[in-house]
């Protein structure tokens, strides 16, 4: 009997502390948020006044947040088209055999290996306007932190050197699952780069394409760190974008109502995202 | 046109690659060689009092050690989380089973840096600021591996867990000497992952971290004080430092990183 009873509880026991990270650090602090946005709150974070939506509105009124999801928008804009045609074309151009193609296929994915805080201070450091390597070398003069067209290139710049080692990855595996006999007859039939791309390779990539180009949204929506290392949202809140906000407003200035309103609002551009990628994936997507 | 394929294959990956080669140039670079006309791209006469610079007059080395140690603890305590969680929902029914699983896997669709503001209220009430616990705390569970492990340990046939149970062999000797050894590519992999995620975190540790004695490296890496007065020898040794171990890995594992690549993400 008593043995009975064990196995009926293990699982749980052994299951317990994944489930209790999960309600702990995801699903508490998640209603959590989405009651703080309802609620005026006091400095030590008492809730003081339930006031519906009005923190929504005073959110969507605040030159501020208007700048930041502006900016968070105009940089997912920028970036995931830039970052998926630099990395596809990466991959396109190395999806050889030989020992350059794989060089070159090793200095594609190699920022990878460089950490996030690593690579934004090289980034930091090669643009610097006065000593930076990148406006004495080609005889500049663009005030990259100064300027808000620069800045914003920088952090794009940023972005692309941040997720272009996985993307390339993903994109060559992709590629080099196109079957050869497939190729080969293409080949044969007379099909130039192009066609082969747009009427063999580009359809059967298809998913991958749509993963990246999904995640890459996702990643740029909720772009934090690169700011805050690089640009802390300058020149003139050119560069400041919605996570960064968030952390300025709930941390620096402690508003924590409006720094949970923006999580919420987060929140809510992340959860469309991924529901478009269901759908997406549920019509558009060509499997073999 | 067929020609000029490598050649821009190369071109292109020479100025992916070039941040990297200039950091660890710039490395060695006399305090003269960064304001030099025309600008260089390798030192003038190498030197590495930059490294000794680095490690003498910053807590490179503490932050270092702070990154390693709880991004090992960090990943033996997520691995074993997630292997016990996935054995569990694997080879044993229960009641709930089902919607327990999905409820831990759902976590993936809440993005961890818009939970920041309560997760850090929460290490804070715990009285876990400045702990290793409270750097690791948010990363133990990792949704993603447990969704990997299952999968993987589904292909093992339940059948040789029941005929070991009933052989009188229990659940922990089973995970030991066959589950364990049988999935172990696929372990270390998701553990390499797991370091690597960890060690790399940076607005979390960020957070919860105000004493420089437990400031971790990714922190710590951009408040060395170096870059601020436009001392750029020290800063990019010390991003050197950081980054060659890791470097050198990739370009040794290339082949199976590719392969891993191609297998996990795209499913094949």
């Amino acid at each position: 009997m008593k043995q009975h009873y064990h196995s009926r509880i293990k699982p749980y026991l052994l299951i317990t502390p994944a489930l209790l990270l999960a309600v702990l650090f995801s699903y508490r602090p998640f209603i959590l948020t989405l009651i703080n946005s309802l609620h005026t709150i006091s400095l030590s974070g008492k809730h003081l006044s339930f006031i519906g939506l009005e923190n929504y509105r005073r959110l969507f009124a605040n030159p501020s947040f208007q700048a930041s999801l502006s900016n968070t928008l105009r940089f997912t804009l920028f970036f995931v088209p830039t970052n998926i045609i630099i990395c596809l074309s990466a991959a396109l151009l190395t999806n050889r055999s030989g020992k350059l193609a794989t060089l070159n296929q090793i200095f594609f994915f190699l920022p990878m290996a460089v950490g996030l805080s690593s690579s934004m201070m090289i980034i930091k450091m090669m643009f610097n306007p006065s000593i930076g390597i990148i406006n004495r070398l080609f005889g500049l003069n663009v005030q990259w932190f100064n300027n808000r067209h620069a800045a914003m290139a920088l952090l794009v710049i940023a972005g692309v050197g941040l997720d272009i080692g996985l993307d390339f990855l993903l994109f060559s595996a992709a590629l080099r699952n196109v079957p050869t006999d497939l190729l080969e007859v293409a080949q044969i039939e007379g099909a130039n780069g192009r066609q082969t791309f747009r009427y063999l390779q580009g359809p059967l990539i298809s998913s991958t394409l749509l993963f990246v180009v999904v995640t890459n949204i996702k990643d740029a929506m909720l772009i934090s760190s690169p700011v805050m290392i690089l640009t802390e949202g300058g020149p003139f809140r050119s560069t400041q974008t919605l996570v960064y906000q968030m952390y300025l407003d709930g941390f620096k200035s402690g508003n924590y109502a409006m720094g949970s309103t923006i999580a919420t609002v987060v929140f809510l551009l992340t959860f469309s995202v991924l529901l478009l990628l269901m759908r997406l994936e549920r019509r558009r997507v060509y499997y073999q | 046109m067929k020609r000029l394929i490598p050649i821009a294959a190369t071109l292109f990956s020479l100025i992916v690659v070039f941040p990297i080669f200039y950091t660890i140039s710039a490395s060695f670079f006399p305090y003269a060689d960064f304001t030099a006309i025309p600008a260089r791209l390798l030192p003038s006469a190498p030197t590495l009092d930059n490294y000794a610079r680095s490690f003498s007059e910053s807590n490179l080395l503490l932050f270092l050690t702070n990154s390693l140690y709880s991004a090992l603890v960090g990943t033996i305590l997520r691995m074993t989380i997630s292997i016990i969680g996935a054995y569990a929902f694997t080879f044993m029914e229960f009641r709930g089973k089902n919607i327990l699983f999905i409820l831990i896997v759902a976590t993936m669709l809440l993005p961890p840096d818009a939970l920041i503001l309560e997760n850090y209220s929460t290490i804070r009430a715990l009285r876990l600021t400045d702990t290793y616990l409270g750097i690791i705390s948010i990363t133990l569970l990792a949704p993603t591996h447990l969704l990997m492990l299952r999968q993987y340990f589904k292909t093992v046939s339940r059948e040789y867990r029941e005929a070991a149970i009933i052989e009188g062999c229990s659940d922990t000797r089973f995970l030991a000497i066959l589950l364990l050894p049988i999935s172990k590519a696929v372990i270390i992999t998701l553990a390499i992952h797991s370091f690597s995620t960890i060690f790399n975190d940076y607005l979390w540790p960020l957070l919860v971290t105000n004493r420089e004695s437990m400031r971790t490296v990714q922190v710590g890496l951009t408040m060395l004080g170096f870059s601020e007065n436009l001392d750029y020898g020290p800063q990019f040794a010390a991003i050197t430092v950081l980054m060659t171990p890791i470097l050198i890995t990739f370009i040794a594992l290339h082949n199976p990183i590719q392969d891993s690549v191609s297998t996990h993400f795209t499913g094949r």
